[in-house]
């Protein structure tokens, strides 16, 4: 079913909410936009054409945790419980809602779950926001995303100029919002064409079909070498990644604390080990790395793809690098090079 | 959606104390630490889990952890056994360790060795280095009389950069007093009480020639002496299948989800960190 909800009702709806959940919403944040508690509605930033810069998988999985607490001499030990909190997060693209259900398979799925996750999980509601327009660095719609997608979404919204239409998607949604109008024909027929619209504006980033095995064959080949050329190394596809999930577990001692801080694939020392052997001793082999985890081993370990084309490493790379066009690349040398004999 | 309830903090690790505190070696880099627990309950859980191969995330509280291999056979006694190398931070303070010491760990992790596909075969076991400590525990209960009639032969094959390096000296001395067991060892070079092989491993294996028949072999050491190895065995005649090796990345969680050892879509502490031949041969050339 699909309600209506002017655009004038949307504070009294928010601060409602505040009443029983903490609810988290793209705000002002110095030049960017964060999820950050809701203060006034002159501080979201719902207008804009992109996602918010620091990614939302933050809000599960902080980007340093205690995780255990302990006192160094005596070796003893105090668990940190995980705490569940109520949380709505209002105006979460699909992109970044799909990216939270693909980091489920690693934290909530299989043996060793990870209570940390789970709690933040579990009475969390995704409320998100449809791209009418999607940005240049965007390409869901070659990831098996789009503009519209609902993959893990309590709501979505559609922004139809002076009113949301919101399609309720869960229980607890219904819940959430309840007492709305019903969308009318001509409104849910506007909306349609929107989606389409919007969609149908995303050019084709990269073939995706039989993307993974060509990148299998590449790779112990050059093309890697040229892809990585200008990379420095920062890290900041992967830590601005929604998807990406790698940390450290690190002690720290003035605080008789161990915390777990997201880490990269990116760096030397990230696969250095204690001999000195680094089987990822050059950019060349972590740049494979990172394209090979996203497009090949995440459809070994999960069956999915592990990008969802949030543009987010595009957007933000200090020079320029496009994983789009680094992708075509290494697709078009498996196509040439391999085949050329 | 998930809904589980609030699982246990895998990251907590179990409370322990050091028992025994030895030098391995006359250089002191290597040291065998015996760790007893201070919670009945967590020795009955960690037994229960155990099989040799598998390895630990060993704390050492304010300097963080450092994955190793398990030394010791369940039947040994209500105790864990470790060989470390001092390497780093981490490594350094377990060696400062002495007895009646607390510390940390978390275990076992990994697969270990898949010893019920093993069942009435001969077992050909390589190391070289600390890297033996696993074979050490494989060795340990193969021998076991309860266990011994599970397999045929038993061949180990172990070799050190000198004497002074080699590990578990007086019970490996005991070993060629067996009848149900045959040992070679093996140092780089000559020294001058030496009376076993010299050479390095995959030399001393193509020496001894083992025989691929109704064999599986078990191959741990440096990345050197495993990739000269493991080719050394093929030519001998064992098929990928039946050479299995132990690998070793730098590891954080050990439970599949920091996502540092990975080759490919394997995670070297959930999917390994015992791997066959065949199952390398299939993964990407990432170590």
């Amino acid at each position: 079913m699909k309600y209506i909800l002017p655009k004038h009702e949307l504070n009294a709806l928010l601060e409602r909410w505040s009443a029983e959940y903490a609810v988290l919403a793209p705000q002002k944040a110095g030049a960017y936009s964060e999820f950050l508690p809701f203060t006034a509605p002159s501080e979201l930033c719902l207008e804009e054409p992109h996602n918010t810069r620091y990614p939302p998988k933050a809000l599960f999985f902080p980007q340093s945790e205690a995780i255990l607490k302990y006192k160094q001499n005596l070796g003893q030990l105090e668990s940190i419980e995980a705490v569940p909190q109520k949380r709505v997060i209002f105006g979460i693209r699909p992109c970044d809602a799909k990216a939270v259900t693909l980091l489920d398979t690693v934290f909530a799925e299989g043996d060793n779950q990870d209570p940390f996750w789970l709690a933040r999980r579990a009475e969390t509601l995704l409320i998100g926001l449809g791209c009418n327009e999607p940005g240049a660095t965007c390409f869901c719609t070659s990831t098996e995303s789009g503009p519209f997608h609902t993959d893990g979404l309590d709501a979505l919204l559609t922004d139809l100029g002076g009113e949301y239409l919101i399609e309720l998607l869960s229980e607890r949604a219904v819940g959430l919002f309840g007492g709305l109008t019903p969308a009318n024909p001509t409104q849910q027929e506007s909306v349609q064409n929107l989606q389409q619209a919007a969609e149908q504006a995303l050019p084709k980033a990269f073939e995706l079909d039989g993307l993974k095995d060509k990148l299998d064959r590449v790779f112990d080949q050059d093309v890697w070498a040229q892809l990585s050329e200008s990379c420095l190394g920062c890290g900041i596809c992967t830590f601005l990644c929604p998807t990406c999930f790698c940390f450290d577990l690190v002690d720290e001692a003035q605080r008789d604390t161990r915390v777990r801080n997201w880490d990269t694939c990116m760096f030397r020392v990230y696969s250095l080990e204690a001999s000195a052997h680094n089987p990822r001793p050059t950019r060349k082999e972590r740049t494979r790395q990172r394209l090979m985890h996203k497009y090949s081993y995440w459809w070994e370990h999960a069956g999915k793809l592990g990008c969802t084309g949030c543009g987010r490493c595009v957007r933000y790379c200090p020079v320029g690098l496009d994983i789009r066009a680094m992708l075509r690349k290494a697709s078009a040398y498996e196509s040439e090079a391999l085949h050329a004999n | 959606m998930p809904t589980n309830p609030s699982p246990r903090n895998p990251y907590q690790p179990t409370p322990m104390r050091v028992l025994r505190a030895y030098y391995e070696s006359t250089d002191r880099s290597l040291k065998t630490l015996e760790l007893s627990f201070e919670n009945h309950a967590d020795s009955q859980a960690f037994f229960k889990k155990f099989n040799p191969g598998q390895f630990c995330q060993l704390s050492v509280f304010g300097k963080g952890e450092s994955p190793l291999g398990v030394a010791s056979a369940a039947w040994e006694g209500d105790f864990v056994r470790f060989t470390i190398q001092r390497m780093g931070s981490v490594t350094k303070a377990l060696h400062d360790l002495k007895p009646g010491d607390p510390l940390g760990m978390r275990g076992p992790l990994g697969n270990g060795f898949p010893l019920a596909d093993w069942k009435g075969k001969n077992l050909v076991i390589i190391g070289g280095g600390c890297a033996f400590s696993t074979l050490y525990a494989l060795t340990k209960h193969v021998q076991h009389p309860q266990n011994r009639p599970d397999f045929g032969q038993l061949v180990v094959i172990y070799g050190a950069r000198s004497s002074g390096l080699c590990m578990y000296k007086h019970d490996i001395q005991s070993w060629y007093q067996r009848d149900d067991m045959e040992v070679h060892q093996a140092i780089d070079v000559p020294e001058e009480t030496w009376d076993h092989h010299v050479g390095y491993v995959p030399d001393v294996v193509k020496q001894i020639a083992p025989s691929p028949d109704n064999a599986v072999a078990i191959v741990c050491g440096p990345p050197i002496m495993t990739k000269f190895t493991l080719p050394a065995l093929v030519s001998l005649g064992f098929p990928p299948e039946t050479i299995f090796t132990s690998l070793e990345k730098r590891m954080k969680c050990g439970i599949g989800k920091c996502g540092r050892c990975n080759i490919g879509s394997k995670y070297i502490c959930k999917d390994g960190p015992v791997f066959s031949l065949a199952e390398l041969n299939a993964l990407p050339a990432d170590i």
